[in-house]
This record gives C-alpha cells, structure tokens and sequence, in this order.
C-alpha cells in the first residue's frame, strides 16, 4: 500500500511538472478534448431536461407518477351523489367530470365548435351531435345555427384541488378557492388555449352547459397551463352543481368521469364497492410514466450519446496525438528516470496521469462552461418557456462529463503510456 | 575482504547485425568499497556497455556479475530498477538535466522515482545536502538554462549522489566540459570515495585517469588493467 501510495503520488507530482512544463501543448490537447466532453455534457443534460419536460407534460395531461386513476364502466343516477359523497372534502382522492361548456352569445355556431384550438389546426368542421345510444354526427348548418361570438370550451368540474395530482402550472390569476362557499357565478379558471380565445374574440359572459336549468355567468379567475392544446376551463363540482342537478353532471354517459387517487388511500376500496352495489363497474391505473417513456427516451439518448461519443474520440485522438509527440520528445528524460531507478510502471502512469489530469481537467471545465451556459439559458429565456424554470443543471450530466473525461484521459494516454515504458535506458548511454 | 562489484567472464555480443559482434569478451573485474576505477579504450571499445551491464542498464551474455555476494546477472526489470536506485548514481556526458525544473527540482528526480517515498521536508533536506556537496547549494533554484557547463554537471553528480549510492558509475563527463572546469568535476566526483562510495569513471582524459586509484584499459572487449598505472589522489587500491 505505502508503496502504491509512493507511485501514485510520483506519478501525481511528475505529472502536474509534465503539464505545467508544456502548457500550449497541455492547452492544445484540451481544446479538442473540450468540445467532445462538452458534446457528452450537453447530450446527457440535453437529455435529462427533455425527459424532465416530457414528463412534465405527461404529469400535466394524466398526472405525477404514483397517482392512481379510476374509470368507470356502466351508468346509473346513483353514480354522482356516490362518487360526490365519497370524495368530498378528501384530500387524498378527487373526481374530475369533464363536459362540454359554450360561453358567449346564445343560439349560435361557436368559433370552434367541439372546442378545437383556435390556430385552426383541427379545420373547420361542423359541430358534432350524439344520440342516446352514442351514434354521432355531424350537425347540419340549421342545427347547430348561424356562427356568432362564442366559444366552446371543455369544462372539467373538479371536487377539490386537483393540483395535487395534475401539477397544472399557473399562468394568470389564482386557482379555483375550495375554502370559500360555493358562489352561484361559478368561478373558472381557463387554459392558456382558452385564454388565447377569450382574449381574440370578445364574447358575452354567459355560459350554457348540458343539463344546466338556466345559463351561468362564469367569472374567470386565472389562467393555468395544464399541457392541453385545446380550449378548457376548470370549475368547482359545487359551484357547478347549484344549476346542474348531481345525478346528472356526475354521469358517465353524458360526461368523461374520472377519480384521482393516492396509491395508498383507503378511498379506492370504497368507493369501487360501493359502485358496484349500483352495477357499475370501476378500474383503476397506476400512473407510471416515467417507466412507460423510459425506453423511449433511453433509445433516444442512446442515439445522442453515440454522436457525442463520436466527438469524444476526435478528443480523444487529440489527446493521443499530443501524447505520442510528447512522448517522442521526451525519450531521453524517460530513459533518465529508468536510468535512476523509476519502474517502467510508473513511467507509464507518469502519462496517464498527466493525459488523466488533462482530460479532468478539461471535464471540469466543459461542466462549468455547461453549468454557466444553462444559468444563461435560464435567465434568457426562462421566462418565457416554462420547464426552463428553476432548472438546476442535472447532476447525472455532470458525472457523465466526468467519465468522459476520465476515458478520454485513458483512452489518449494508454499508447503514449506505454510506449513511454517501452523506452530503453540506454538511450542516455548512446545519446 | 568481499568485493562490492565482481565481473567474471562478462560477455556480451552484439545481435541483429550481419554478423554478431563481441562487445565484452570474458571481462573480471572486482570492485572494492572507497575504490575508483578509471576504464579507458579507443572509441567503440565497449566502455559504455560494461558501464550498461555495471549498471544494470543490459544485461550480459554470459558470466557472472554479483553485487555484495548477490548474483544480479539475472536480475527482473522491477528488481533491476530498485537496486539502481538504491546502490547506483549515475552521470553521464551529456547533463540530461530538464530544462523546465530547477536545480533542486532536478536533483530530487532521483527521490521522486517511484521506490520508496519521503516527505517534502526530508526530500528538501537531502537534495539541498547534495547541492552542497558539490558545492552548488546557492544554485539550487535556478533552471539548468541559467547555469553553466560545469554547473550543471555539478547538479547531475548530485542527482546522482542524492541517494547516496554505494557505487558511482560516470560516463565520460568531463567529455563536454572545459580543462579546468572538468578537473573541478573530477574534483567532485573523486570525493565520494571518501564516504565508502565506489567510483567507476569512463574517460579518455589520461589525466583523469591518472587520478584515480586504478587504471583499466579496454581494447575490442577485453578488460585489462593497465601495467605502471600510478597511484591515483583519489580512492585506495
């Protein structure tokens, strides 16, 4: 071991005199060395974030990881006052009743019928109409009336706050107010693509949902991103349910009904048997997104890996090249060390610690230039793009750097190594 | 009394060529603790390499080479290389001082090889010893760029003494160096026989020569020592 230590720290100190001795040399090696680690860097972090994006948005759409959701098969007028009995004032499971909203002027063809975004990206089709058993078609021009100033939204009721699940960024405003009475002017909080609408088109505010006795007047409160490219706004079940009776806004076949749970809470059971007294059948999901994108985004940073990798061993064929020169140049001050009693194991990790040296070296500054260019990043643009937020730089990107450096260190240094032990001592004799 | 180096038969020949060729031709030589050895020859003679095999840069052909009673003729690289640090110094023509370390820095090369480890202040404290010994301490700091020949032949000899070996092998080091400038390396190289240390100085200085204990004189790889040889200053015989 002591003399283990003794060759390392030799190896340490001949190295760092080695480096320091041939700067622009050292500097050169690391050039190319640099750009291939950053590569590496910038692919892993790259990477990293997108994933953290991806996901992100899949929080958004079905929810975080761990987070249990409950379908329903069948319908019966007892599924609403169950499920809104159940859940009610629990903070461990809440139900989310979507259903179509139209705001504005009454009697005429929403600018976007079937709530499609505004951009047009979904053409310009009539609106849709189902009957009791499910077929649908299209409205005729006379149905669904002359277009006028309204706007069609998805309207999902909510029975507390669903953040817990849905991690919905804010935008605007605040969110809905579960503490307070429920009002008769039901709040609503819209999406940013509903937002976009009732920004571009003026419309009165009098809300028509399906079922209601009379139409709302709907105050907007905030606007919120929940990843949704169409048009929604998100209303509390009780605000909701003075102008639509429970029976039928909690009803499977007119509205998509849905129960977040968390994994752990006793509500599952419950609420599953007390469903099925009523025949109506209840399954449920465990969200794992993360493990469903994994192989997706594993292949992706495969492929980027490999051309950063490809990047590193122009790096790495620098480092070698430098290496071999200067191996070749300091034939005599190797045979000299051989010639004072140095092994030829330790003349070869003079150069590997000086190539491991150069490439940590190198590796600390790709991660720092990594480090300064994301807080720039950040700083720019943070603002606007929302996942750029209180983005830290990902620490596995960063171990990355630091392997890389280290093979690069080894990969350029281990034929210089070598060759550096092969020398003969009496090189100094013939000299 | 045991001899610290003794060669017997020592041959070596020379491979890879048309036709081999004998370098060292069943060379004895004994060696005594406090002894100097002057070998001398026509150029091509074999000095360096009986200095190489001495050294245990080569190994011999055939023959025997035992070092305190030990035969090292066989000896491992690994184990080669430990007993050059601990019983070898070595100087040769050219200084091989590196030109981007100090003097003391070059001097502690010899410590900092891997067989054993000291730390900083003892490796200071033995480096700043041979510096003074050959008379150079105050040039301790200064890169062999700023220093004369026969300086920095001064800080190769104390890189060589620094370890304090018990055998000083030199290869024509004065080779390069002025008269008087040379005489003051002998001077210096002469002095370690005091301490027990055995010098073995290749030159074709017959004054050089004339000043160590023995004379030997080697022609197409035979070692002979030369008849009437004086008595050197330096060494007993």
């Amino acid at each position: 071991m002591i003399r283990f230590s003794g060759r390392f720290r030799s190896a340490f100190i001949i190295g760092i005199q080695g480096i320091r001795a041939r700067k622009t040399r050292t500097l050169l090696s690391m050039v190319s060395l640099f750009l291939g680690v950053l590569a590496v860097v910038i692919v892993q972090a790259g990477a990293s974030i997108a994933e953290r994006a991806q996901l992100a948005n899949l929080e958004l759409a079905v929810g975080l990881d761990g987070t249990k959701t409950m379908g329903l098969g069948g319908a019966s007028p007892q599924v609403g006052p169950i499920i809104l009995d159940t859940v009610k004032g629990r903070q461990d499971a809440m139900a989310l009743v979507g259903m179509q909203a139209i705001i504005g002027e009454p009697g005429v063809r929403p600018v976007n019928p079937d709530a499609a975004p505004f951009d047009g990206s979904w053409g310009h089709s009539a609106p849709m109409v189902c009957d009791a058993v499910g077929n649908c078609r299209e409205q005729t021009a006379q149905e669904s009336g002359p277009e006028g100033q309204a706007i069609e939204v998805r309207l999902t009721a909510v029975t507390g706050d669903v953040r817990k699940f849905r991690p919905y960024r804010p935008v605007s405003g605040r969110w809905l107010d579960f503490t307070t009475m429920p009002a008769l002017a039901p709040s609503l909080v819209l999406n940013k693509e509903a937002a976009k609408g009732f920004t571009t088109h003026r419309v009165p505010a009098e809300m028509r949902v399906a079922g209601a006795s009379a139409n709302l007047t709907p105050r907007f409160v905030g606007v919120v991103d929940d990843g949704d490219s169409r048009p929604r706004a998100y209303v509390r079940v009780d605000e909701l349910s003075h102008w639509v009776p429970t029976t039928k806004l909690i009803d499977p076949s007119f509205g998509e009904v849905q129960v977040l749970l968390d994994a752990e809470t006793p509500v599952e059971q419950v609420l599953a048997s007390k469903l099925k007294a009523v025949n109506v059948e209840t399954y449920t999901e465990l969200i794992n997104s993360r493990k469903d994108q994994e192989k997706e985004l594993a292949m992706l940073r495969m492929i980027f890996l490999a051309m950063a990798g490809l990047v590193l061993l122009i790096g790495v064929a620098g480092i070698l090249n430098v290496g071999l020169a200067t191996v070749g140049e300091r034939v005599e001050e190797f045979a000299l060390r051989r010639a004072v009693g140095t092994p030829r194991a330790l003349l070869a990790g003079i150069v590997l610690a000086e190539t491991l040296i150069t490439g940590m070296l190198t590796a600390a500054l790709a991660i720092g230039a990594s480090v300064g260019g994301l807080k720039l990043l950040v700083t720019l643009f943070g603002d606007s793009e929302p996942f750029l937020q209180g983005l830290a730089f990902p620490w596995d990107a960063g171990v990355a750097g630091i392997i890389a450096g280290l093979i690069a260190g080894i990969l350029g240094g281990i034929v210089p190594a070598l060759r550096a032990a092969g020398i003969p001592i009496a090189t100094v004799m013939r000299a | 009394m045991t001899a610290l180096i003794q060669l017997s038969g020592i041959t070596k020949v020379l491979k890879g060529q048309q036709q081999p060729r004998t370098i060292l031709d069943g060379v004895n030589l004994d060696v005594h603790a406090g002894e100097s050895i002057a070998i001398v020859g026509r150029s091509g003679s074999g000095k360096s390499t009986l200095l190489s095999v001495l050294g245990l840069f080569d190994r011999p052909d055939h023959g025997s080479y035992t070092l305190s009673g030990d035969d090292i003729s066989r000896l491992p690289e690994r184990r080669a290389a430990k007993l050059r640090s601990s019983h070898f110094g070595f100087v040769f023509q050219r200084f091989f001082l590196l030109k981007h370390l100090t003097a003391a820095q070059n001097v502690a090369m010899a410590l900092v090889n891997g067989q054993g480890w000291l730390p900083r202040r003892q490796r200071r404290a033995k480096v700043m010893a041979a510096l003074d010994e050959v008379g150079i301490a105050h040039l301790a700091k200064n890169r062999p760029t700023r220093m004369s020949g026969g300086e920095q032949q001064r800080v190769a000899i104390a890189r060589a003494l620094v370890r304090q070996p018990r055998i000083l092998l030199a290869d024509e080091p004065t080779g390069a160096l002025d008269t008087e400038t040379g005489t003051l390396v002998i001077d210096a190289l002469s002095a370690v026989t005091d301490r027990g240390c055995a010098l073995i100085l290749v030159t074709h200085d017959r004054d050089h020569a004339a000043r160590m204990g023995r004379v030997m004189h080697l022609d197409a790889g035979v070692l002979t020592e030369q008849a009437g040889a004086p008595a050197g200053q330096g060494g007993r015989r």
